[in-house]
Protein backbone atom coordinates (compact mmCIF):
# COMPACT_ATOMS: atom_id res chain seq x y z
CA UNK A 1 0.00 0.00 0.00
CA UNK A 2 3.08 2.48 -0.06
CA UNK A 3 2.06 3.36 -3.62
CA UNK A 4 -1.55 3.26 -3.92
CA UNK A 5 -3.52 6.14 -2.14
CA UNK A 6 -6.65 5.11 -0.65
CA UNK A 7 -9.55 7.55 -1.69
CA UNK A 8 -9.76 9.15 2.28
CA UNK A 9 -6.21 9.81 1.37
CA UNK A 10 -7.03 11.67 -2.19
CA UNK A 11 -9.36 13.84 -0.74
CA UNK A 12 -7.34 14.51 2.13
CA UNK A 13 -4.89 15.80 0.04
CA UNK A 14 -6.99 18.87 -1.35
CA UNK A 15 -7.28 20.11 2.00
CA UNK A 16 -5.25 23.78 1.98
CA UNK A 17 -4.03 23.56 5.43
CA UNK A 18 -3.51 22.05 8.37
CA UNK A 19 -3.14 22.74 11.85
CA UNK A 20 -0.88 20.95 14.31
CA UNK A 21 -2.00 19.88 17.36
CA UNK A 22 0.09 18.58 19.82
CA UNK A 23 -0.41 16.05 22.04
CA UNK A 24 2.00 14.99 25.03
CA UNK A 25 4.71 15.17 22.42
CA UNK A 26 2.80 13.52 19.32
CA UNK A 27 1.76 15.23 16.79
CA UNK A 28 -1.86 15.81 14.95
CA UNK A 29 -3.03 17.66 11.95
CA UNK A 30 -6.60 18.00 11.37
CA UNK A 31 -7.83 20.33 8.25
CA UNK A 32 -7.29 24.05 9.56
CA UNK A 33 -10.76 24.62 8.50
CA UNK A 34 -12.22 22.12 11.11
CA UNK A 35 -11.06 24.15 13.75
CA UNK A 36 -13.83 26.93 15.05
CA UNK A 37 -11.63 28.75 17.48
CA UNK A 38 -9.22 28.71 19.83
CA UNK A 39 -9.84 28.66 23.31
CA UNK A 40 -8.38 28.91 26.69
CA UNK A 41 -8.51 26.10 29.01
CA UNK A 42 -9.31 28.78 31.99
CA UNK A 43 -12.89 28.98 29.76
CA UNK A 44 -13.46 25.69 30.71
CA UNK A 45 -16.25 24.97 32.60
CA UNK A 46 -15.47 22.28 35.10
CA UNK A 47 -19.26 21.81 36.14
CA UNK A 48 -20.75 21.44 32.58
CA UNK A 49 -20.06 17.80 31.99
CA UNK A 50 -21.11 15.29 29.21
CA UNK A 51 -19.52 11.14 29.84
CA UNK A 52 -15.70 11.37 29.38
CA UNK A 53 -15.72 15.09 29.06
CA UNK A 54 -13.40 17.40 31.40
CA UNK A 55 -15.61 20.24 31.23
CA UNK A 56 -17.74 22.50 28.42
CA UNK A 57 -16.48 25.68 26.83
CA UNK A 58 -19.70 27.98 25.90
CA UNK A 59 -19.35 29.52 22.14
CA UNK A 60 -21.61 31.18 19.96
CA UNK A 61 -24.23 30.57 22.60
CA UNK A 62 -23.81 26.60 22.74
CA UNK A 63 -21.69 24.51 25.30
CA UNK A 64 -19.79 22.87 23.26
CA UNK A 65 -18.26 19.59 25.06
CA UNK A 66 -14.29 19.43 25.86
CA UNK A 67 -12.50 16.56 25.45
CA UNK A 68 -8.83 15.43 27.11
CA UNK A 69 -6.96 12.91 24.88
CA UNK A 70 -3.35 11.54 25.47
CA UNK A 71 -0.91 11.38 22.30
CA UNK A 72 -2.24 7.87 21.47
CA UNK A 73 -6.04 9.17 21.15
CA UNK A 74 -6.98 7.60 24.94
CA UNK A 75 -9.36 9.14 26.80
CA UNK A 76 -7.88 10.74 29.93
CA UNK A 77 -10.23 11.84 32.89
CA UNK A 78 -8.28 15.29 33.97
CA UNK A 79 -5.66 17.67 32.60
CA UNK A 80 -1.91 17.39 32.49
CA UNK A 81 -0.08 20.24 33.48
CA UNK A 82 0.80 20.77 29.96
CA UNK A 83 -2.23 21.39 27.89
CA UNK A 84 -2.88 25.34 27.17
CA UNK A 85 -5.00 25.19 24.84
CA UNK A 86 -8.53 24.46 23.89
CA UNK A 87 -9.31 24.38 19.85
CA UNK A 88 -13.18 23.65 18.76
CA UNK A 89 -13.61 21.86 16.83
CA UNK A 90 -16.70 21.65 14.10
CA UNK A 91 -17.26 20.04 10.66
CA UNK A 92 -20.86 20.62 10.85
CA UNK A 93 -21.54 17.08 12.18
CA UNK A 94 -19.83 17.12 15.31
CA UNK A 95 -18.92 19.46 17.52
CA UNK A 96 -16.89 19.76 20.62
CA UNK A 97 -13.29 20.78 21.97
CA UNK A 98 -10.54 18.96 22.65
CA UNK A 99 -7.35 20.36 25.02
CA UNK A 100 -3.84 19.96 23.46
CA UNK A 101 -0.30 21.07 24.85
CA UNK A 102 0.05 23.77 21.56
CA UNK A 103 -1.72 24.59 18.22
CA UNK A 104 -0.18 25.77 15.48
CA UNK A 105 -0.45 26.14 11.40
CA UNK A 106 1.40 25.05 9.02
CA UNK A 107 2.39 27.35 6.59
CA UNK A 108 2.64 25.01 3.91
CA UNK A 109 -0.06 22.10 2.70
CA UNK A 110 2.48 19.37 3.50
CA UNK A 111 3.19 16.15 1.74
CA UNK A 112 0.24 13.62 3.00
CA UNK A 113 2.14 9.86 2.93
CA UNK A 114 -0.43 6.93 3.02
CA UNK A 115 -0.19 4.77 6.66
CA UNK A 116 1.43 2.11 5.54
CA UNK A 117 -1.31 -1.04 5.41
CA UNK A 118 0.59 -3.06 8.11
CA UNK A 119 -0.01 -0.20 10.83
CA UNK A 120 -3.58 -0.07 10.13
CA UNK A 121 -5.52 -1.17 13.23
CA UNK A 122 -9.09 -1.52 12.99
CA UNK A 123 -10.40 2.06 13.31
CA UNK A 124 -7.09 3.69 13.22
CA UNK A 125 -8.14 7.56 13.49
CA UNK A 126 -4.95 8.18 11.36
CA UNK A 127 -5.18 9.17 7.63
CA UNK A 128 -2.18 10.08 6.68
CA UNK A 129 1.13 10.61 7.96
CA UNK A 130 3.27 13.79 7.59
CA UNK A 131 7.34 14.44 7.61
CA UNK A 132 7.72 17.56 9.74
CA UNK A 133 10.54 19.48 10.27
CA UNK A 134 10.76 18.24 13.63
CA UNK A 135 9.34 14.90 13.37
CA UNK A 136 6.02 12.91 12.05
CA UNK A 137 2.60 14.19 11.93
CA UNK A 138 -0.38 11.93 11.49
CA UNK A 139 -3.47 13.38 10.17
CA UNK A 140 -6.71 12.49 11.62
CA UNK A 141 -10.09 14.51 11.34
CA UNK A 142 -12.76 15.79 13.63
CA UNK A 143 -15.15 13.01 12.23
CA UNK A 144 -12.55 10.55 13.21
CA UNK A 145 -11.98 11.48 16.85
CA UNK A 146 -15.82 11.97 17.00
CA UNK A 147 -15.70 8.33 16.41
CA UNK A 148 -13.61 7.28 18.53
CA UNK A 149 -15.46 9.21 21.25
CA UNK A 150 -18.29 7.66 20.37
CA UNK A 151 -16.97 4.27 20.89
CA UNK A 152 -16.14 5.36 24.13
CA UNK A 153 -19.64 6.04 25.04
CA UNK A 154 -20.81 3.16 23.39
CA UNK A 155 -18.22 0.84 25.18
CA UNK A 156 -19.74 2.03 28.37
CA UNK A 157 -22.89 2.18 27.80
CA UNK A 158 -22.55 -1.53 26.42
CA UNK B 1 20.00 -29.07 -7.88
CA UNK B 2 18.57 -25.78 -7.81
CA UNK B 3 20.94 -23.43 -6.00
CA UNK B 4 20.04 -19.84 -4.88
CA UNK B 5 21.27 -17.53 -2.59
CA UNK B 6 19.65 -16.17 0.47
CA UNK B 7 20.02 -13.49 3.10
CA UNK B 8 19.85 -14.77 6.81
CA UNK B 9 18.39 -11.97 9.35
CA UNK B 10 18.85 -11.93 13.00
CA UNK B 11 15.43 -10.64 14.20
CA UNK B 12 16.86 -10.36 17.98
CA UNK B 13 19.56 -11.97 19.55
CA UNK B 14 18.17 -15.42 19.11
CA UNK B 15 15.80 -15.53 16.70
CA UNK B 16 17.07 -16.22 12.73
CA UNK B 17 15.07 -15.38 9.69
CA UNK B 18 16.08 -15.64 5.52
CA UNK B 19 14.65 -13.71 2.55
CA UNK B 20 15.94 -13.82 -1.19
CA UNK B 21 18.77 -12.35 -2.26
CA UNK B 22 16.80 -9.65 -4.33
CA UNK B 23 14.83 -8.97 -1.43
CA UNK B 24 17.13 -7.03 0.95
CA UNK B 25 18.08 -3.41 -1.14
CA UNK B 26 18.96 -1.79 1.84
CA UNK B 27 20.74 -1.56 5.62
CA UNK B 28 21.01 0.89 7.76
CA UNK B 29 23.47 0.74 10.63
CA UNK B 30 21.84 3.88 12.75
CA UNK B 31 18.09 4.41 11.45
CA UNK B 32 16.16 7.32 12.39
CA UNK B 33 13.06 5.61 14.01
CA UNK B 34 9.61 8.08 14.29
CA UNK B 35 6.85 6.90 16.47
CA UNK B 36 3.52 6.47 15.19
CA UNK B 37 0.68 6.51 17.92
CA UNK B 38 -2.74 4.14 17.45
CA UNK B 39 -0.24 1.59 15.66
CA UNK B 40 0.61 -2.38 16.51
CA UNK B 41 2.69 -3.15 18.87
CA UNK B 42 5.07 -4.84 16.79
CA UNK B 43 4.91 -2.04 14.67
CA UNK B 44 5.21 1.09 16.09
CA UNK B 45 7.17 2.66 13.90
CA UNK B 46 8.30 4.39 10.89
CA UNK B 47 11.36 4.70 9.15
CA UNK B 48 12.40 8.07 6.80
CA UNK B 49 13.56 6.63 3.57
CA UNK B 50 13.82 8.02 0.11
CA UNK B 51 11.77 10.61 1.20
CA UNK B 52 9.16 8.75 1.86
CA UNK B 53 7.80 6.40 5.08
CA UNK B 54 8.43 2.70 5.71
CA UNK B 55 6.94 0.67 8.49
CA UNK B 56 9.75 -0.56 11.14
CA UNK B 57 8.80 -3.82 11.27
CA UNK B 58 9.64 -5.70 14.79
CA UNK B 59 9.49 -9.77 14.39
CA UNK B 60 10.34 -10.39 17.12
CA UNK B 61 8.29 -8.39 18.80
CA UNK B 62 5.49 -10.69 16.92
CA UNK B 63 6.93 -13.63 17.29
CA UNK B 64 7.39 -13.48 20.94
CA UNK B 65 4.77 -11.10 21.67
CA UNK B 66 6.51 -9.21 23.73
CA UNK B 67 8.97 -6.18 23.40
CA UNK B 68 12.13 -7.69 21.41
CA UNK B 69 15.77 -7.49 23.21
CA UNK B 70 18.54 -6.59 21.18
CA UNK B 71 22.16 -4.81 21.86
CA UNK B 72 22.12 -3.07 18.70
CA UNK B 73 18.94 -2.05 16.42
CA UNK B 74 20.08 -1.69 12.95
CA UNK B 75 17.42 -1.88 9.80
CA UNK B 76 16.95 -3.24 6.72
CA UNK B 77 15.24 -2.45 3.76
CA UNK B 78 13.32 -4.99 1.47
CA UNK B 79 11.14 -4.87 -1.57
CA UNK B 80 7.99 -6.97 -2.31
CA UNK B 81 5.56 -7.28 -4.59
CA UNK B 82 1.81 -7.07 -3.26
CA UNK B 83 0.68 -9.30 -5.66
CA UNK B 84 2.46 -10.67 -8.68
CA UNK B 85 3.01 -8.22 -11.46
CA UNK B 86 2.23 -5.33 -8.72
CA UNK B 87 5.22 -2.75 -8.88
CA UNK B 88 7.40 -3.02 -5.79
CA UNK B 89 6.90 -2.03 -2.84
CA UNK B 90 8.90 -1.49 0.67
CA UNK B 91 9.24 -1.80 4.16
CA UNK B 92 11.08 -2.35 6.96
CA UNK B 93 12.91 -4.93 9.88
CA UNK B 94 14.65 -4.09 12.59
CA UNK B 95 17.65 -6.24 13.00
CA UNK B 96 20.09 -6.70 15.48
CA UNK B 97 23.13 -7.56 13.33
CA UNK B 98 24.66 -7.40 9.90
CA UNK B 99 22.28 -9.84 7.24
CA UNK B 100 24.74 -12.45 5.85
CA UNK B 101 24.27 -14.16 2.59
CA UNK B 102 24.41 -17.64 2.20
CA UNK B 103 24.04 -20.44 -0.69
CA UNK B 104 20.53 -22.61 -0.64
CA UNK B 105 19.50 -26.14 -2.21
CA UNK B 106 16.81 -28.00 -2.27
CA UNK B 107 17.92 -29.93 -0.45
CA UNK B 108 18.16 -28.00 2.96
CA UNK B 109 14.44 -27.88 2.80
CA UNK B 110 13.38 -28.34 6.91
CA UNK B 111 10.15 -28.26 8.88
CA UNK B 112 9.85 -25.03 10.27
CA UNK B 113 10.86 -24.24 13.80
CA UNK B 114 7.61 -26.05 16.53
CA UNK B 115 8.54 -22.32 18.67
CA UNK B 116 7.87 -19.57 18.61
CA UNK B 117 4.62 -20.96 17.34
CA UNK B 118 3.54 -17.97 15.43
CA UNK B 119 6.65 -19.02 12.85
CA UNK B 120 3.98 -20.54 10.36
CA UNK B 121 2.30 -17.16 9.99
CA UNK B 122 5.35 -15.46 9.01
CA UNK B 123 7.45 -17.92 6.79
CA UNK B 124 6.32 -19.79 3.23
CA UNK B 125 9.43 -22.17 3.53
CA UNK B 126 12.50 -23.64 6.01
CA UNK B 127 15.58 -24.51 5.10
CA UNK B 128 18.84 -25.90 7.49
CA UNK B 129 21.80 -24.24 7.72
CA UNK B 130 23.90 -26.91 9.76
CA UNK B 131 21.69 -27.94 12.41
CA UNK B 132 19.57 -25.07 12.68
CA UNK B 133 16.15 -24.37 10.53
CA UNK B 134 15.95 -21.03 9.03
CA UNK B 135 12.33 -19.77 8.04
CA UNK B 136 12.05 -17.84 5.07
CA UNK B 137 9.91 -14.63 5.14
CA UNK B 138 6.39 -13.50 3.68
CA UNK B 139 7.59 -10.10 2.98
CA UNK B 140 3.88 -9.49 1.12
CA UNK B 141 2.30 -10.96 3.72
CA UNK B 142 4.01 -8.90 6.23
CA UNK B 143 3.97 -6.04 4.59
CA UNK B 144 0.40 -5.78 3.33
CA UNK B 145 -1.43 -6.39 7.22
CA UNK B 146 -0.88 -10.06 7.18
CA UNK B 147 -0.23 -9.74 10.58
CA UNK B 148 -2.97 -7.32 11.76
Amino acid sequence: MNGQAQPALVQLRETPAFAVLTLDGYKWLLPQAEIQSLESILDIDREVRVPHSVGAVAFTDQWWPVYCLSGELQILPHLPDSRRVCPLLDNSADRFGLVCDSVETLAEAPRLLALPACMVLPDSPIQALVLLNDGLGCVTTTERLAALLAAVVENDDG
Amino acid sequence: MAESTAWVLALDGQLLAAVGEREMVHVIETPILLDVPCSPPYCRQVLVWNNTVLPAMDLAAWLREQPAQRQQTLAGVFAYQAWPGADPEYGALLLAGIPAQTPVTDDQACALPKQPDRWRTLAISCFKQGDRPIPILDLPHIFTGGLL
